[in-house]
């Protein structure tokens, strides 16, 4: 029997394949527009809604903070508000006015006049859509109370005092009302056309979206505010799930940044390609395990200190996480004011855990820690404390979810989790973020996931918010540091330390940890 | 006649396939304790802000309501709005098909280019080298899990010998759309240059969705020319003196693909589902990545729709088989 020949593959069609291949990769070279610096992030989020008001997170804030402005930013690290669409702002006595001046001749993208009108819009939209950032003004700020008193000086009319509310409204994205509400439709606020579209005046304008992808901005050269000498002309913001792509994009060049909270190995072996460099900087991010209160026995302060004590700190930060985070024996980040700076916090003792548990009244059952599927840290951490409790004879069950699993039990009592080991991003650089925010009684349900309750820390949150001078509300959120310590009221681990990572073309990077080099302004290119 | 009586049999039984595949989705995704009206919200939304957009999607109503609700508008070609994206689940389905088609068939076509000639040869040269070569080879290629082989390919082809990009569908954005296949668009566009960009993207994925695919086509022909090797009228047409090479490709062959391409429709349907996770380690712009993305938010109408549309495509490309099948063997018509 013979065999039948089958097709062969000639020298010349392989080299003619090979080079096809070799051919593409020159013209992609020469792809890029001639003089024009060109910036590709991936992102681990998808950008699915370009709308600044129906979202409110770190994962879709390049969109934010590129194509829009707000009467104040943040900038630089430690992190400091500035005026950016506003030039100055009065204050009255008893905190319940802030009236801004905008500054002259800020234009859209589209070329018209940004005026207090559009501000006065924004805010009425926040409030309308009930989404994105709503939860930050809701409780301050009615519908109808901000006024436009003229084309340059807006009002907001609070019914409350609210000392963190200039830091707030850099989150009161100012969009073209003129234009969304040429495009509502049937009282949705233009929401399905802005989620497409944008109708900013930010430093960026947009060329192109498509949410499978990301989305493309060129540089605003008719901003008002100047930019550097390298700034970035053309910007891609791309979707790239998977770490080991993005890793690999990066060393490859085909990326110039990425996200800079990446695991401590793949920044070892980005390091060690020598394609990368890293802007390293403690940044105002705290991980810690929030502790469910309102449950037996973890409503006892002695459960909770024994906790507090069998927690390897030093071997989770320096081990685990080679040293990428920091110490933060409070839930304040160390670079924030009103972070104690003399604050001990607990340390890894299991004999004091011993005699902890020996001190708690009630029985002591299996304890659970609600770890983040898919965060390793988060798992880790878990697994960290399971083994330090079974070294003082207690029983820790670890249950991995996903977020949207363990988010709508965080509003349950009765459903969450003892611990779930998290981080408390920083929407807005106040201590309240870290303090009031997640351990004020008023706020079960809306920020409060521990349920914890202290009358102390409820009367000095309340009133830190209602005094604006900032040196007269430190001592404040330094005692609400140390009780919060004291009570255990959580179990508070590290401040995240930045590494971000940057291609070789990348000159030079302004970091603020509200935003995280995300907004592409502060960065510069090599020509 | 009966041909046609087999394909309407097959479209009546979509219908009640479609609805008990959405009832289990709809199950399994609604009873996981999950929340994307406070994951939408954000951690530090008020708990009236999460019962809001929970009444404005209807997730506060009786699950059993929900599906009604859900099935009542699918059947008038609503797929209800992605909580996430915030526009119709057609829509977006409609915008991702073309990446995720193109992808599919490029890789559908390598593994039947590749599959379907060493799997004959395979069974020609039975127990050689080369048999047990591809037989190993095969077997790897079932076993290997898709996102591991991604990676190792991005690591050889990409870092190593420079050949591919590490990921994405084609340098920069791409051209405007005319079918959204990228080849296809260059090609009617004459545009050279992105025809070649477009193959190289495609390469790695194409590759990573092919090999088990190919392995899947290569077990089946092989099993299948081995088969019809023994049958009589082989023996008789090599004794009534006929080529050798024609017995092979034009009279075995043909009677062998019975088997293959059967499971050429399964191995498409895989190749969809595969894609999910070979779409996202490529950052590849399809409705893998908008799968993977609506599972991790909970987008139950994303979830839905996606399921809905697979399931269709996978009982369409099943009735073709079923008709070509009947094409081929006139003793199924």
């Amino acid at each position: 029997m013979t065999h039948a020949s089958g097709p062969s593959i000639s020298r010349r069609s392989l080299v003619a394949g090979t080079a096809a291949f070799g051919l593409a990769s020159a013209w992609e070279q020469q792809a890029q527009a001639a003089g024009r610096t060109r910036y590709v992030t991936a992102n681990n989020n998808p950008y699915d809604i370009l709308d600044p008001h129906q979202v409110f997170d770190i994962g879709r804030i390049a969109i934010r903070l590129n194509m829009y402005d707000a009467l104040v930013r943040w900038v630089d690290n430690p992190p400091k508000l500035e005026m950016w669409l506003a030039e100055k702002v009065d204050i009255s006595a008893d905190g319940l006015t802030y009236t801004f001046t905008l500054r002259p001749n800020i234009k859209f993208h589209d070329g018209s006049a940004l005026t207090a009108e559009d501000v006065v819009y924004s805010m009425e939209r926040i409030l309308g859509l009930k989404k994105g950032a709503y939860g930050l003004f809701s409780d301050v700020v009615k519908p109808g109370t901000t006024k436009a008193l003229n084309e340059r000086t807006v009002q907001f009319n609070l019914n409350k005092p609210f000392a963190v509310f200039m830091a707030v409204l850099s989150e009161l994205w100012v969009v073209n009302s003129k234009v969304v509400k040429s495009k509502q439709k049937e009282n949705d606020w233009g929401a399905e056309w802005l989620t497409r579209n944008e109708a900013g005046s930010g430093g960026y304008k947009l060329k192109r979206f498509d949410p499978a992808i990301g989305f493309q901005v060129e540089r605003n050269t008719a901003h008002f505010m100047p930019f550097g000498k390298g700034a970035i002309d053309d910007a891609d913001f791309r979707v790239s799930m998977e770490t080991a792509t993005r890793v690999l994009g990066m060393i490859k060049g085909e990326f110039n940044t990425t996200d800079g909270y990446m695991p401590a190995e793949q920044v070892e072996r980005m390091k060690a390609s020598g394609n990368v460099w890293f802007k390293e900087a403690e940044s105002i991010r705290t991980f810690y395990f929030i502790m469910n209160h309102s449950k037996t026995p973890m409503n006892d302060v002695n459960i909770r200190r024994a906790l507090c004590c069998m927690f390897d700190y030093d071997g989770f930060n320096n081990n685990i996480l080679g040293g990428t985070v920091v110490r933060n024996p409070g839930i304040i980040p160390n670079p924030m004011w009103g972070a104690p700076k003399d604050l001990k916090g607990y340390s890894y003792d299991i004999d004091k855990a011993k005699w902890y548990l020996s001190q708690v009244r009630e029985k002591i059952r299996t304890i659970q820690i609600g770890a983040m599927a898919g965060y390793p840290q988060s798992e880790q951490a878990a697994q960290m404390l399971q083994a330090g409790a079974a070294k003082a004879g207690l029983d820790i069950k670890v249950v991995a979810e996903p977020y949207t699993t363990i988010a709508p039990k965080l509003d349950d009592p009765d459903r969450a989790h003892d611990l779930v080991p998290l981080w408390r991003s920083a929407y807005f650089a106040d201590p309240h973020n870290w303090t009031g925010f997640i351990f004020n009684s008023k706020n079960f349900k809306a920020g409060n996931a521990s349920f914890y309750k202290n009358p102390r820390v409820d009367e000095l949150t309340d009133q830190a918010l209602v005094i604006t001078d900032q040196e007269k509300r430190r001592p404040l959120y330094e005692e609400v540091s140390r009780i919060l310590v004291d009570d255990a009221a959580g179990l508070f681990v590290n401040n995240t330390k930045f590494f971000g990572p940057y291609g070789k073309s990348v000159k030079s990077v302004r970091f603020c940890p509200i935003g995280d080099t995300q907004d592409i302004r502060w960065i510069e290119m090599n020509a | 006649m009966r041909l046609l009586v087999l394909a309407l049999r097959r479209c009546l039984w979509m219908p009640p396939t479609l609805l008990g595949l959405t009832l289990i989705v709809f199950t399994v995704s609604h009873i996981i304790p999950a929340d994307p009206a406070r994951v939408l919200a954000g951690e530090n939304a008020p708990i009236e802000q999460v019962e809001a957009l929970r009444r404005k999607f209807g997730l506060d109503k009786p699950l059993p309501q929900q599906f009604v609700s859900y099935v009542a508008d699918v059947v008038q070609g609503n797929m209800g709005v992605s909580l996430y994206t915030q526009r119709p689940v057609a829509d977006d389905l409609v915008e991702r098909l073309p990446a995720t088609f193109e992808l599919a068939l490029f890789a559908m076509g390598l593994a039947i280019l590749l599959g379907l000639p060493l799997g004959v040869v395979s069974a020609l040269m039975r127990n050689s080298v080369l048999d047990h070569a591809v037989r190993l080879v095969t077997i790897a290629g079932l076993a290997t899990a898709a996102f591991w082989l991604a990676i190792l390919l991005q690591l050889l082809f990409s870092m190593e010998l420079n050949l591919t990009p590490v990921q994405g569908r084609i340098d920069g954005w791409g051209p405007d759309p005319i079918t959204g296949f990228y080849t296809v668009d260059a090609l009617i566009r004459g545009d050279v240059d992105t025809f070649f960009s477009a193959l190289r993207y495609l390469a790695l994925p194409m590759m990573t969705l092919a090999i088990p695919a190919m392995a899947t086509i290569v077990r089946f022909t092989r099993a299948g020319v081995l088969n019809v090797m023994s049958s009589n009228f082989v023996f008789y047409q090599a004794a009534m003196g006929l080529p050798r090479r024609v017995v092979i490709w034009k009279y075995i062959l043909r009677s062998a693909l019975i088997g293959t391409l059967t499971q050429i429709g399964l191995v498409f349907g895989n190749l969809l589902a595969g894609a999910v996770v070979v779409e996202t380690v490529y950052s590849w712009p399809g409705l893998g990545t908008y799968a993977y993305n609506s599972i991790l938010q909970s987008d139950y109408n994303a979830i839905m729709g996606f399921t809905l549309f697979t399931g269709s495509v996978f009982i369409a490309m099943n009735l073709l088989v079923d008709i070509a099948q009947a094409v081929l063997d006139p003793r199924g018509r």
